[in-house]
């Protein structure tokens, strides 16, 4: 076992103990059936250029001198690969995406092992004692870091889970179908905040559309419009479609007047009217923040009749553990929660054991009123009428919260300054 | 210009509401906010001792000050904005661990300055209000440390409104002291109407580190990517983000212009020796007339405290760009907690600090002001470097203007902080 940063430096010495330079990094390589890097070149800087020297030429690599089967000029040419992980260059001080942990980490050693004769890259060291073994203090972190001499471990994440970030090069994900899609949309979410440019295409890129919607839900909506400024309009109306009429319409109003305008005109007829009527009203706004995915029924019904009926429009809600009761002009008149229908005998009416003082919000109230009634009442989502109490949708308790409180340090530091539009 | 409007216009039609929002915006925007977080106390009472000392020509210095400051914020924010990273991340991915710790242990040490700094400039308001120092210190760090964990933006826009009503004061009441314009805005162009004597050139050295320091600090290089990191890249973007920038540094300047020109005014004229805040406020009497004093001491009151909000702030950000935070230094040491020690513990240390007696907060903004200055060339080699690589920022690389200015300036600094370094050693 080994870390690269005690190998990096340490001199290179040919069969006749000739020293031609000193190490400065290894080249691994991903073979199939092995989820490890194995090093197959290792990087000599020498007086006045880099030498690639094959691994089968290194006797010995984890060594206090690094010395080589033949004498210097006889080295066979390595066949450098699109594929090869510069282990320094690429990975070391670098970003990479832990997919255990779902977030962007930097990488501050790497960690080699030997297997059959074969050097491979076993753990990324992204601790703090990493960062003391890097200046040479390792005596020390021991010391200070709680618990480091019981576990050396401490910090490494294996490379099974580790997601390499490679900058100017096409991000290959490995197995984005399995790493990647099992991730929560809202840890894909912090991961594209913490990517560049050139990384978060490729990495919506190896999403599908279900999940870009989902993950696209948890950005925030001036960040999203810029994420799917280069994709095509068709893609965009697709996902606006699988999006929630509430998160589309905050999208579609960061995108310029004639885009959006297009873009509506592609979507599904039906999801587009939704979405053109949440529009019309201000972001912070009920109005705004309501989603018109909610179920409601009308008060003629029977407790058997509402599980019928929710059992068929229920898919498409957004939230079903509220019914709202609805007359035929719109007008709400009552809720219960499904524990209520439940707990209802199956010919009881609506009517009999709805709450006929339904908690609502008005369409022009602001977010923090919002959520101080969410709050107070602990709901999980509050109904939106307007002045003659008809209703138009629901505002759900994550997004009346959504503003109110910060995510994590990097999206908190500019809300106190106010971001720049 | 005309990307420009058609971005505002684009906007102010989408939404009738936006139309007021880009109204505020001009007014209490990014630029506002940068010229707000860099006149803090530290800045006040720099500018303050400037204009007193000096009088007009220190102005000349600040001059090509305002332009250093705009050409690397935008450097810093064009970074941001073409990489997704800050600065702090890029010079880890590109020199490594030890540059790191070196960067972020002279941005520490500058910080360190600067906020102890703003507690001195506390405690110089608590002797004007009659209110027992240490107590009101500690009440305002408990305050601080309840904004970070409670505060929000329209707290801070209100602060912020605060201290730019205080800058106002500065406008008015230079007005009213009836300056001699014509040696003030002459004195932009070339540094005249002085006697030229060896203790004036050494002022003018020392304390005109200091208004470089106090205007272009080390955390501003690293706070501004803050600003630019949720932002994509594009050419819209990318031009309102630096007429933003060169317009923030602008406005910073121009308050500066200000107090210098009403302390030169009222205080180096009738050849007043600034080492009391009550002597500081003489520069708003014009305007304030007989509430100089606790108008003086509210305002800086209220530059303090934003100033004791965002460097710790720009500090723990930093060590978390420089080391990683986001990924947990390690895995029982979450990463709120780490943040939250390095923001304490920076207010701790300043406190200790201030309660060295004797040492008056003019003298000591200079001094830490001037230490700021001396960290700065360090930060731009590795700013310049990066934005030179065409590897790395593509067709967004500097541009001769840009590289060259801010080299030559960076050199500048390093002889200027050599020359005050010995200046002050040998006291010639």
């Amino acid at each position: 076992m080994a870390f690269i940063s005690e190998l990096t430096g340490k001199p290179v010495t040919d069969i006749d103990g000739v020293k031609i330079g000193v190490l400065k990094d290894l080249v691994a390589r991903l073979y199939k059936e092995f989820n490890h890097p194995v090093v197959d070149a290792i990087v000599v800087q020498a007086k006045d250029e880099n030498l690639i020297i094959p691994y089968t030429e290194v006797v010995v690599l984890l060594a206090a001198s690094i010395s080589l089967r033949q004498s210097q000029g006889a080295f066979p040419k390595y066949n450098a690969q699109d594929e090869d992980i510069y282990l320094v260059e690429d990975v070391l001080d670098k970003q990479i995406i832990d997919t255990d942990g779902a977030r962007v980490v930097r990488v501050n050693d790497i960690e080699l092992v030997r297997v059959n004769g074969n050097i491979i890259v076993s753990n990324v060291d992204v601790g703090s004692s990493g960062i003391f073994r890097r200046i040479g203090l390792t005596k020390l972190a021991s010391k200070i870091i709680p618990g480091l001499r019981k576990e050396p471990n401490r910090g490494c994440i294996s490379w099974d889970f580790v997601e390499p970030l490679r900058h100017n090069q096409s991000m290959r994900l490995k197995v984005p179908a399995d790493k990647l899609a099992e991730l929560h949309p809202s840890d894909l979410a912090d991961i594209i905040s913490d990517l560049s440019h050139t990384e978060t295409g490729e990495f919506l890129d190896n999403l599908n559309l279900k999940q870009l919607a989902d993950t696209l839900e948890e950005i925030e909506p001036d960040y999203q419009a810029s994420l799917v400024k280069d994709m095509a309009d068709e893609k965009v109306a697709d996902i606006l479609e699988e999006m929630s009429p509430d998160e589309a319409a905050d999208l579609l109003a960061e995108l310029p007047a004639n885009r959006s305008e297009n873009l509506l005109e592609l979507m599904d007829d039906e999801e587009a009217r939704d979405v053109r009527k949440l529009l019309l009203f201000h972001e912070e706004s009920a109005g705004g923040l309501m989603t018109t995915d909610y179920v409601s029924i009308k008060p003629n019904l029977t407790a058997e009749q509402a599980i019928k009926k929710l059992r068929e429009i229920g898919e498409e809600a957004e939230l079903i553990y509220y019914v709202f009761v609805t007359d035929d002009e719109n007008h709400l008149i009552g809720v219960f929660s499904l524990t209520d229908l439940i707990m209802a005998q199956p010919k009881e009416k609506v009517t009999e054991f709805m709450h006929k003082r339904v908690v609502s919000v008005n369409l022009r109230d602001q977010q923090d009123e919002i959520a101080q009634v969410v709050s107070k009442y602990n709901l999980l989502a509050v109904p939106v009428v307007d002045d003659q109490n008809v209703m138009h949708g629901i505002v759900t308790t994550d997004d009346a919260l959504d503003k109110i409180i910060p995510t994590s340090w990097k999206k908190r530091l500019p809300r106190f300054f106010g971001t720049l539009k | 210009m005309s990307k420009l409007l058609s971005i505002y216009r684009e906007k102010w039609l989408k939404n009738p509401r936006l139309r007021r929002i880009v109204l505020l915006l001009s007014v209490f925007g990014p630029a506002t906010i940068t010229a707000m977080a860099d006149n803090d106390a530290g800045g006040v009472a720099t500018y303050s001792i400037a204009g007193a000392t000096l009088g007009y020509p220190i102005l000349f210095a600040l001059f090509f000050i305002t332009i250093l400051l705009g050409v690397t914020q935008e450097m810093g924010m064009r970074l941001t904005l073409v990489t997704r990273r800050g600065l702090a991340d890029l010079i880890r991915e590109k020199f490594g661990v030890k540059v790191s710790i070196f960067i972020f242990g002279g941005l520490l040490i500058a910080n360190l300055g600067t906020i102890t700094v703003e507690l001195s400039a506390i405690k110089t308001t608590s002797r004007m209000l009659n209110i027992p120092p240490m107590l009101f210190v500690a009440g305002i760090l408990l305050l601080a440390f309840l904004f970070i964990t409670k505060g929000n933006y329209k707290l801070t826009q209100n602060i912020m409104l605060i201290v730019s009503l205080f800058y106002i004061v500065y406008i008015i009441s230079a007005v009213k002291a009836h300056p001699d314009w014509g040696l003030a805005l002459s004195n932009l162009v070339y540094p005249h109407g002085v006697e030229w004597t060896r203790a004036y050139i050494r002022n003018y050295l020392i304390i005109g580190m200091g208004v470089l320091g106090t205007t272009i600090t080390p955390w501003g290089q690293f706070f501004i990517s803050s600003f630019a990191f949720d932002k994509k890249m594009n050419s819209e973007t990318l031009a309102l983000s630096q007429f933003e920038t060169y317009w923030g540094a602008f406005l910073t300047d121009f308050f500066s212009f200000f107090m210098i020109v009403a302390t030169a005014s009222t205080l180096f004229v009738n050849g007043i020796k600034l080492e009391s805040g009550e002597q500081a406020a003489l520069a708003i009497q014009p305007f304030a007339g007989h509430l100089a004093g606790t108008l003086f001491a509210y305002g800086i009151l209220a530059a303090a405290f934003m100033g004791l909000i965002i460097v710790p702030l720009s500090t723990a950000y930093a060590f978390s760009e420089f080391f990683g935070l986001s990924g947990s230094l390690d895995t029982d040491f979450n990463q709120s907690k780490v943040f939250y020690i390095l923001f304490i513990a920076q207010l701790i240390v300043a406190a200790l600090l201030i309660t060295i007696p004797g040492i008056s907060l003019f003298q000591m903004a200079v001094a830490t002001q001037s230490l700021n200055a001396m960290v700065l060339p360090l930060v731009f080699y590795f700013l310049i470097k990066l934005t030179n690589s065409t590897k790395l920022m593509g067709n967004n690389a500097n541009n001769g203007f840009q590289k060259y200015f801010a080299t030559i300036f960076s050199v500048l600094i390093v002889i200027a902080s050599v020359i005050t370094i010995l200046t002050i050693v040998f006291h010639w």
